[in-house]
């Protein structure tokens, strides 16, 4: 079972960062909220910081993948976990990208 | 022993009874995968002559052949059954075939369930096909998006049986799910450790892993609309606080995980035959597997890119544009291991093969247009016509429909143990694919010049009639390859001579054994050192046949088996299953008056089905009670183990916990709606809030914590040896309360019919009153176990199963309390 | 698909497995698709951003409402006018549409001027359009709405300036 844990783990927290990032820009939406702060407007300046707290998340996971203490001992689950792992990493640093980049809320 | 006597005992063992008789009470893995693909292929075939049907509507402009009414039956159906009742069936049943002779084992975990979920598909997909042919059947398409499926704008019985028939087929799904689910992580050969299992059981954990997150999603909504339906509960309904909305989330958060739940049992058949057609094995196992895995996440990140459309904000609409792109990364790193492989080996020409190449070329195209579509703006011009309907089939056919039949190809000599005959397979490929391609890149065309789907019919100045001649043309080419495949695979089963083992060399262990496969599948038990075991031993077959792996001493006259530690394959239970027996079919045969009294609405039958399941599965649990502690079981080659009744972690806990995965992402969808309606609905805030009371509240709090505590208390004494009763009387008062705490939850809500607010708020208090009163259920079981000498300290597999719902009912159950009472204490 | 065709040609000398990994699963099946999509996104999404209906002076603003099988169009210049199954707009300006619904789901799509947007009970929609020239473009409803959807269809006329303003007077006697 830790073994199988340690091949799900990443896309599942990527599933998890996806939803809730996205369930944020949801409800910053609806509650329309339009005070700035340092000049930017808040939602913004919120759904950024979660991208980066979601993307360090993700690092870290990932550094966990490969530390010697917490990775799998059978090559072959070690091999497949490092493959998830970078997969949560590149999916959580490419889907989330519209919060830097797109126009919110239209 | 010789070789062949023991395959006389064996059998005597296993068999099924003789005759039909037997259809009724097997609980063999290998009839019931045969029944499923048979009854999954008549299905095909049904959903076939329909789709005959549309292509005949649509050959000419202004056609006479169906009106809009029954057009929209047709249509309804043919995507219904296509995706319902043959595509997810195929899956199950190949892989309730396959699997334990793969992993070199007897049969599936649970053998009963595997024939609950056939007769809940038979009795499910056969209320669908009648209600059709009285002209009943669903009209509002395959996605039945409210309003139009509600009870002002349908108010016939058609939706009904769409949404009672697909829950039936559904519990199947589930059913199959676990099974599949715990049978791949602890029934396998001795020695078999995650890396050297083959690859179609890794896709196969995989797609069972998805089934039991991806469905519950489509059963909630199904539920809250049929409630809406019949009782009035206005959770889709907009000028009462629901939202239409909500019901196209629930059902592509099912829907787009499906198609993938459709294509990768495929792709792992493709894994599978591919290594053997080309004479090498596959490129790149880790990375395909991770693949699968990253895919089937993936797929869960892609649901809002079927709503393109709806008015989501655009930064909302990037995200799901942004994954669906990506997910065509390891779709791309499957193809190209694939092609790699190819390149590795020596690709040989046999029937299978030509199969595969059709998948390649479709299923690209499919992946092409898929990316063509998942950019938003393009997707605004083309969703909602022909070019969808197009490209669904590229990846649908080509993604399923291809591969299933290289691998009806690949293992019809296993199936009937005969070598092909007639050679029609190679001309009805052809056919097939010219047939399919005609017609699909015909649709995509008219698709673009602006023809809608799902119109019954078109004028002439459109246009579109010399292209759509050309594509009803193509469909029936298709069709004659289809039914010129079948009538070779039935004369393949009636004529064909006696083949040799193991036809293709293949290395995996399903072609170990006798073919057609014996009752028991292998005399005894192999022990497995690599991935490729028949590659490494050829002779293997004839070893085990005599007896010379684990377990192949039939003297004691069990249907027995063993389980392994999920990572390294290390023995670690001795099972022994229950025998033939009426009780699955029996079940769901009470299951479905459940559902057709509500079909029906005779409601006064709802309750007695539901005690007449109750009383059933009662009788389901209490058989395989033993009365004597089982001691160490020898299993051959000196080792010894514990039976699965004298362990902590039975298959049924395993069982539990994946049961309860499922049943967790059904709760937490129904959250999500609560979560979605209060934020994101017009018609909210609801007039009046729950008036919360912290006396119920807090009962029920404390009887959600004394539940589990008096569990585990319980399960300690046992372990000691002394009575666990007085425990467990504590352990059901707590569920009592808890059960009486979320009934007056449900019961105080400000009125249902209302609100979505109060409609909601009792759905979820039903819910919880469900499970208290379930884990109360329970409890009275055990305590009925050990007033009758069922327990001992050895025997004591059940109580931590008990346990598991106990604490599910008290998690859920403090979610359901709080979050009723919580907005009126703080509001 | 060549790469399929070429696997059955004759065989090179066989390279060693891990060599075969990077080539075809990180060189072939990560990396170039990462990039081709990638590139594809991006064009996607910035073509999305230019399609949002954006403020400005010059824009008209008018109503579409679905009913099984009816469209009714208002127009927020000229309050008293309301047409049927036919969307009058001025050519080359950009128009907003407010897209609602009475009964069940149905989509605003007229395909030469824009994409679809649905009409949700309980929501507005806004879908931007722009006609270039004045002329008679076609559209459907195209979201499945139940018997009588086939033919659910309407226009849109766009007229020149002249034209307009005298619609918009009610002077125009076609139409409507
Ligand atoms: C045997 C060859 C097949 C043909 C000729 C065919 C033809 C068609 C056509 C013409 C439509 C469009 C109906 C319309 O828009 O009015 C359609 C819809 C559909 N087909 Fe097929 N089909 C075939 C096989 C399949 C298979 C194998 C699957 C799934 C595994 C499938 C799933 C669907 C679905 C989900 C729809 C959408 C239904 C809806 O709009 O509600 N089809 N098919
Ligand atoms: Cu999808």
């Amino acid at each position: 079972m830790k073994d199988l844990l340690r091949i799900l783990i990443a896309p599942l927290m990527w599933l998890a960062l996806f939803s809730a990032v996205y369930g944020l820009h949801g409800l910053l939406c609806n509650l329309g909220i339009t005070s700035t702060a340092l000049g930017f407007p808040l939602p913004r300046i919120l759904l950024v910081v979660a991208y980066v707290i979601a993307i360090a998340l993700q690092g870290m996971l990932l550094l966990l993948l490969y530390h010697p203490r917490i990775a799998a001992r059978s090559p072959f689950v070690r091999h497949v976990s490092h493959v998830t792992g970078w997969t949560g990493l590149v999916a959580t640093g490419w889907t989330l990208l519209p919060v830097v980049l797109m126009s919110n809320c239209t | 022993m010789k070789a062949l006597e023991r395959h006389r005992k064996l059998t005597a063992i296993w068999a099924s009874e003789p005759g039909i008789r037997g259809w009724f009470s097997t609980v063999n893995h290998t009839d019931l995968g045969r029944m499923f693909l048979v009854t999954a292929f008549f299905c095909f075939m049904v959903g076939g002559l329909l789709s005959m049907l549309i292509r005949a509507q649509l050959a000419t402009p202004h056609s006479a052949f169906a009106g809009p009414e029954i057009y929209n039956q047709i249509f309804t159906m043919h995507g219904t059954i296509m995706m319902f009742l043959f595509a997810i069936p195929t899956f199950e049943g190949l892989a309730i075939y396959l699997l334990p002779k793969m992993l070199g084992t007897r049969d599936l975990a649970f053998p009963r369930l595997t024939a609950y979920g056939y007769w809940c598909y038979f009795f499910g997909g056969a209320m669908l096909i009648f209600s059709m042919l009285f002209g009943i059947a669903p009209d509002g398409g395959w996605f039945m998006y409210p309003p139009l499926s509600n009870a002002i704008y349908s108010p016939g019985i058609n939706t009904d049986f769409w949404l009672i028939g697909i829950t039936f087929v559904e519990i199947s799904a589930i059913a199959a799910a676990v099974e599949l689910t715990v049978s791949i992580l602890k029934y396998r050969a001795p020695g078999m450790s995650l890396d050297k299992m083959p690859i179609f059981a890794w896709y196969a954990l995989v797609t069972a892993l998805m089934i039991l997150t991806g469905f519950p999603p489509l059963i909630l909504g199904s539920v809250l609309l049929e409630v809406e339906r019949v009782f009035g509960l206005p959770f889709f309904q907009a000028d009462l606080g629901g939202d239409s909305l909500l019901w196209q989330h629930l059902f592509w958060l099912f829907g787009h995980p499906e198609v993938y739940i459709i294509f990768l049992p495929a792709a792992g058949i493709v894994s599978t035959v591919l290594p053997v057609m080309c004479r090498t094995t596959l490129l790149g196992h880790g990375w395909i597997i991770a693949a699968a895995v990253a895919l089937a996440f993936l797929s869960f990140g892609l649901w809002v890119h079927h709503m393109f459309t709806t008015g989501i904000p655009h930064m909302g609409l990037a995200f799901f544009s942004a994954a669906s792109t990506l997910v065509a990364v390891p779709t791309g790193v499957q193809i190209f291991a694939w092609i790699g492989t190819m390149w590795k080996g020596r690709p040989e020409l046999h029937l299978p093969m030509l199969h595969i190449l059709g998948f390649f070329v479709t299923f690209v195209i499919g992946g092409l247009t898929g990316v063509m579509v998942a950019v938003v703006p393009f997707d605004w011009q083309a969703h909602d016509t022909a070019f969808i309907t197009a490209h669904l089939h590229y990846v649908l056919f080509g993604g399923f429909v291809f591969p299933i039949f290289a691998g009806v190809y690949y293992w019809l000599p296993h199936f009937t143990g005969r070598r092909r005959f007639f050679h029609l397979g190679e001309l009805a490929f052809a056919l097939v694919f010219i047939g399919f391609h005609v017609t699909f890149l015909a649709m995509h065309w008219v698709g673009l010049l602006g023809q809608r789907r799902r119109i019954s019919t078109y004028a002439p100045e459109d246009g579109w009639t010399t292209i759509n001649l050309i594509s009803s043309i193509g469909s029936f080419i298709l069709a004659i390859g289809i039914a010129m495949i079948l009538i070779d695979v039935i004369l393949h089963a009636l004529t064909a001579s006696r083949g040799r083992r193991n036809p293709w060399r293949a290395s995996t262990l399903e072609w170990a054994m006798m073919t057609p496969a014996p009752a028991y599948n292998v005399a005894s038990l192999p022990h497995i050192s690599s991935r490729d075991p028949l590659a490494d031993d050829p002779d293997l077959a004839v070893r085990l046949a005599r007896g010379k792996g684990y377990l192949g001493d039939p003297g004691k006259g069990w249907r027995e088996t063993l389980t392994v530690d999920i990572a390294s394959g290390r023995p670690d239970m001795h099972v022994i299953y229950p025998a033939n027996t009426r009780l699955p079919i029996l079940m769901s045969a009470v299951t479905g008056v459940f559902f057709l009294s509500l079909l029906l609405k005779f409601y006064w039958t709802v309750p007695l089905a539901i005690l007449g399941v109750a009383a059933l599965a009662w009788k389901w649990v209490w058989g395989l009670g033993l009365r004597d502690d089982p001691g160490m079981q020898p299993i051959g080659h000196g080792i010894e183990l514990p039976n699965a009744a004298a362990v902590e972690r039975s298959p049924g806990w395993w069982g539990t916990v994946f049961l309860l995965t499922a049943n967790a992402t059904f709760f937490g969808s129904l959250l999500f709606g609560f979560a979605f309606l209060w934020t994101v609905a017009p018609g909210w805030p609801p007039p009046v809030w729950f008036a919360a009371s912290p006396f119920a509240l807090s009962i029920g709090l404390f009887g959600a914590l004394i539940g589990p505590i008096a569990m585990r208390l319980a399960v300690r004494k046992n372990r000691r040896g002394g009575s666990a009763v007085p425990a467990f009387v504590v352990a059901f008062l707590a569920a009592l309360v808890l059960t009486i705490s979320c009934s007056t939850m449900m019961l105080r809500t400000p009125a249902p019919s209302d609100h979505a607010y109060g409609a909601t708020l009792f759905v979820l208090g039903g819910y919880g009153v469900f499970h208290a009163a379930l884990a109360a259920l329970m409890i009275c079981f055990l305590v009925a176990r050990v007033l009758h000498g069922f327990t001992s300290p050895a025997r004591r597999a059940e109580l931590p199963i008990v346990g598991l719902w106990v604490d599910y009912a008290s998690i859920i159950g403090v979610i359901v309390l709080i979050s009723g009472h919580l907005p009126g204490l703080v509001l | 698909m060549l790469l399929v065709f070429f696997s059955f040609q004759g065989k090179r000398a066989a390279k060693d497995e891990a060599s075969q990994v990077r080539v075809w699963i990180v060189g072939l099946g990560l990396i170039f698709p990462m990039v081709v999509l990638a590139a594809l996104l991006a064009y996607g999404l910035v073509v999305g951003e230019r399609l949002l209906p954006r403020e400005g002076a010059n824009v008209v603003s008018v109503h579409a409402q679905a009913r099984r099988w009816e469209w009714t169009f208002t127009y927020d210049d000229a309050s008293e006018q309301e047409t049927k199954g036919t969307l009058h707009i001025p050519a080359g300006r950009p128009v907003n549409v407010a897209i609602t619904t009475t009964d069940v789901i149905h989509s605003f799509w007229v395909p030469r001027l824009a994409g679809k947007l649905d009409a949700i009970p309980g929501r507005t929609n806004i879908l931007r359009i722009e006609a270039d020239s004045p002329g008679t473009y076609e559209g459907t409803s195209a979201e499945f709405s139940g018997a009588g959807y086939d033919g659910f269809t309407f226009q849109v006329i766009a007229h020149d300036p002249t034209q307009w303003d005298a619609f918009l007077k009610g002077e125009l006697n076609e139409g409507s």
